[in-house]
């Protein structure tokens, strides 16, 4: 009795059976009014020029620090990347001991939310806008090398080699073999990663490093509801356009998508994304000055409190097993919340032809609406606890799956649903039987990536209280307890690197049975 | 009231689809009685395809009515799609659904007929075996390729696992475009005998065919040129001449 894929598809979506029993007694029912007139303040957003003035600014300054930010993750993730690939090192040295080591060692930054990086940095050397800069830049950037060597080391040799015993030196051997096949990759992740960054750098404003989020978490804690839509639809517009000028470039580019379950594409007009990436450079310098980072100033640290004296023995008696336990149920109901939902919400409105479209905003606005202010909106009505954390984490994530698989279903062979819904099967069977089927496995894999995301995650949501160690984190961080800071980083970091591999393992089975 | 000839399983009446530069069908009338089988010949481009996507509903067309069974498409979804249950086709590159059992996708064609629990269940479970295999061997394909994944199967055994599902469907109107184009010679003789055994009262089949040499076993043929029917009546009266009129010149049997 082994589930087909179409129905492997729908189980995440099981979930809802045990939150429908547990939701209920956590609504306290308190802010219904209060949940009425921020739906309502969606169609009347603030037109007030002083507050737009105000919102764009804010909107100027989170677009400036996430590109600032994704343009040192790249540069950093490419030279990293280069030094953590069993490729180069063989090729200039023989070993590919040092690869292996710099790989492990980039596992720590990789495992820590950029969240923790900012309240850290920000604690070392007080708010300056480089701070959420380098945030991004720090985590983002191990992501990249992660990526980058993965794809070098995947890449055939042949080439490289025949270089090499023509005589050409290392670099300029490594250069000319794996450059140009390695570009359409990396344009394309780096292209996912720039939308990644918006949203981080959203994220990181909610919690007073500047820019928008800031101004967004502001406008919700003081009932502003036409303020905070104001500013939602201005960043809404912001994301659309960023999101659809990636993908006009992947397909003129003939790259192929980051995460579209059908791949195609080689990559095309290599001078013209050269150009491009060219081109960033002044802009990063300028966006740089107009944002008033100060490299310099990084260098200005505020004294560390030492360690010595630090209070182990409270540190040892946190509830240790009920924190991450916490961590990972929550990661578990919003990640299956956010894997099935997104099919089971497709199937469910197939007949109506502009529902799909109605999903298509629900979902961008679930992209771009940081979890911690969706967890804040939550408690109006409902309880804190790893519930409402786990709605507004998978809520934010939803939007991020539902897309991929809207946007992969929109360009699968339409041909099997169509025979299906000729022999009279209703549209959503023949959806769910005729276009999920080839989907599902690739769905599934992309899926089990999602959760290792949402694991580290996590910790945003840590503000709606008893969540697990998200929720202790950011206490202990605003009762300047390093020792205990320190635990809580290490044990996030190391469950971090236990769930990548899990997920890893998952992937490659999904894939390798697809 | 006397008894009439009974309700054709498809009639066509002045039918009209546009195209870019012409009409892909201008002013076609097609009628197919219960136990009828017809040959639906002509060159590429002259309207093959499209008359049967406006046969199985798939294609709307601008001008002229379409009846199955004596009834109009009807209006309501689930009238509609009760209609759609009873016109089967045979699609020249199959559909099958490749991630699933040979049984999974004979029990595709119940959907239509089948609530939910049992379109779920068949994800899970083996259902309607019985039925199932009996679908297979009228193709004469062994029952124990039920439980083999379709992506394991041959070129030919696909070809019959598909016109299987067909069967499974239980259609009234049996509809197939060029489902031979890619077969040697004497498999594509075999797999037509076998659709043709099939197409018995209450059942119609029309086919669309490329190879006039094929026409043995058919009772009418109907030719079509630029979008126009040229020629409605027995295979018998199928001749060279005719032939050479439809192809435009290239001899039949080039034609992809």
């Amino acid at each position: 009795m082994k589930p087909a894929a179409p129905l492997l598809l729908l189980l995440p979506a099981l979930v809802l059976v045990p939150l429908a029993v547990l939701l209920p007694p956590l609504v306290h029912g308190g802010g219904w009014e209060l949940i009425g007139s921020f739906a309502l303040a969606a169609v009347t957003p603030s037109l007030d020029p002083v507050v737009l003035a105000s919102l764009l600014r804010g909107v100027a300054v989170t677009a400036g620090m996430a590109l600032l930010g994704w343009a040192g993750s790249l540069v950093l993730g490419l030279l990293l990347g280069a030094a953590s690939s069993r490729t180069v090192w063989r090729t200039l040295t023989g070993s590919t001991l040092p690869a292996e080591l710099i790989r492990r060692l980039l596992a720590l930054p990789r495992a820590i939310h950029e969240l923790i990086w900012g309240l850290l940095l920000l604690q070392l050397v007080g708010l300056q806008p480089a701070v959420a800069v380098l945030a991004i830049a720090l985590p983002f950037g191990a992501l990249v090398a992660r990526v980058l060597s993965d794809l070098l080391d995947a890449l055939p040799t042949a080439g490289l080699e025949a270089l090499r015993a023509a005589g050409a030196p290392a670099p300029a051997a490594l250069l000319t073999a794996m450059g140009p096949a390695l570009l359409p990759g990396v344009l394309s992740y780096g292209g996912y990663r720039l939308e990644c960054a918006l949203r981080s750098a959203t994220l990181l404003g909610v919690f007073g490093l500047g820019g928008l989020g800031t101004d967004l978490k502001l406008s919700l804690q003081s009932l502003e509801f036409h303020e905070l839509w104001s500013g939602l639809w201005l960043l809404l517009a912001v994301m659309l356009a960023l999101e659809g000028g990636i993908s006009l470039l992947r397909r003129r580019w003939l790259v192929p998508g980051r995460f579209v379950l059908a791949r195609r594409g080689v990559g095309e007009r290599s001078r013209e994304m050269l150009l491009t990436l060219a081109a960033l450079l002044p802009l990063c310098v300028l966006v740089g000055r107009g944002l008033g980072v100060d490299p310099a100033a990084l260098l200005q640290w505020q004294p560390l409190p030492g360690l010595g004296g630090g209070d182990w023995a409270a540190t040892a008696a946190l509830p240790w097993p009920r924190l991450v336990g916490g961590t990972l149920l929550l990661t578990a109901l919003a990640a299956s919340l956010a894997v099935g939902l997104a099919p089971l919400l497709l199937v469910v409105v197939a007949p109506v032809g502009w529902a799909r479209q109605g999903l298509r905003l629900l979902w961008a606005l679930g992209r771009l609406w940081p979890p911690p202010l969706t967890a804040l909106l939550l408690l109006f009505v409902l309880e804190p606890g790893v519930i409402t954390a786990a709605l507004a984490l998978g809520f934010h994530n939803l939007g991020v799956l539902g897309r991929l698989l809207l946007e992969s279903a929109d360009v699968a062979d339409p041909a099997a649903e169509e025979a299906l819904a000729c022999g009279g099967s209703g549209p959503r069977l023949a959806l769910l039987y005729g276009r999920f089927s080839a989907l599902a496995r690739p769905y599934l894999a992309y899926g089990a990536y999602r959760a290792d995301v949402i694991l580290r995650e996590s910790v945003v949501v840590g503000l709606v209280g008893a969540t697990g160690l998200g929720s202790q984190l950011l206490e202990s961080l605003s009762s300047f307890a390093w020792d205990q800071l320190l635990a809580l980083v290490a044990v996030y970091a190391l469950l971090t690197l236990v769930g990548e591999d899990l997920s890893d393992r998952a992937r490659h089975r999904w894939l390798r049975a697809a | 009231m006397a008894a009439g000839p009974p309700t054709a399983v498809l009639a066509l009446r002045g039918i009209r689809v546009s195209g870019r530069d012409r009409p892909r069908l201008e002013d076609v009338d097609l009628s197919l009685a219960p136990g009828e089988r017809v040959a639906l010949l002509g060159a590429s481009g002259a309207g093959k395809s499209t008359l049967l996507a406006v046969a199985n509903g798939l294609l709307a067309p601008v001008a002229g009515t379409v009846l199955w069974e004596g009834q109009a498409p009807a209006r309501s979804r689930r009238g509609r799609r009760r209609q759609q249950a009873r016109i089967g086709t045979l699609w020249q590159d199959l559909r099958l659904i490749e991630e699933l059992t040979v049984q999974q996708n004979l029990n595709a064609a119940r959907l239509a007929r089948w609530g939910w629990p049992r379109a779920l269940l068949n994800l899970l479970l083996p259902l309607d075996t019985e039925a199932c295999a009996a679908a297979l061997r009228a193709m004469d394909l062994d029952p124990a390729l039920l439980e083999q994944p379709v992506t394991a199967l041959s070129g030919g055994q696909r070809q019959r696992v598909a016109m299987a599902r067909l069967l499974r469907q239980e259609p009234t109107l049996l509809l197939a475009d060029e489902p031979l184009a890619s077969l040697d010679p004497r498999l594509a003789g075999e797999l037509l005998a076998l659709l043709l055994a099939q197409a018995v009262a209450p059942r119609a089949l029309l086919l669309s065919l490329h190879r006039p040499d094929l026409l043995d076993g058919f009772d009418r043929a109907v030719g079509l040129k630029d979008g126009r029917v040229l020629f409605d009546g027995p295979v018998a009266q199928v001749n060279a001449a005719l032939l050479a009129d439809l192809y435009g010149g290239t001899p039949p049997g080039e034609t992809p």
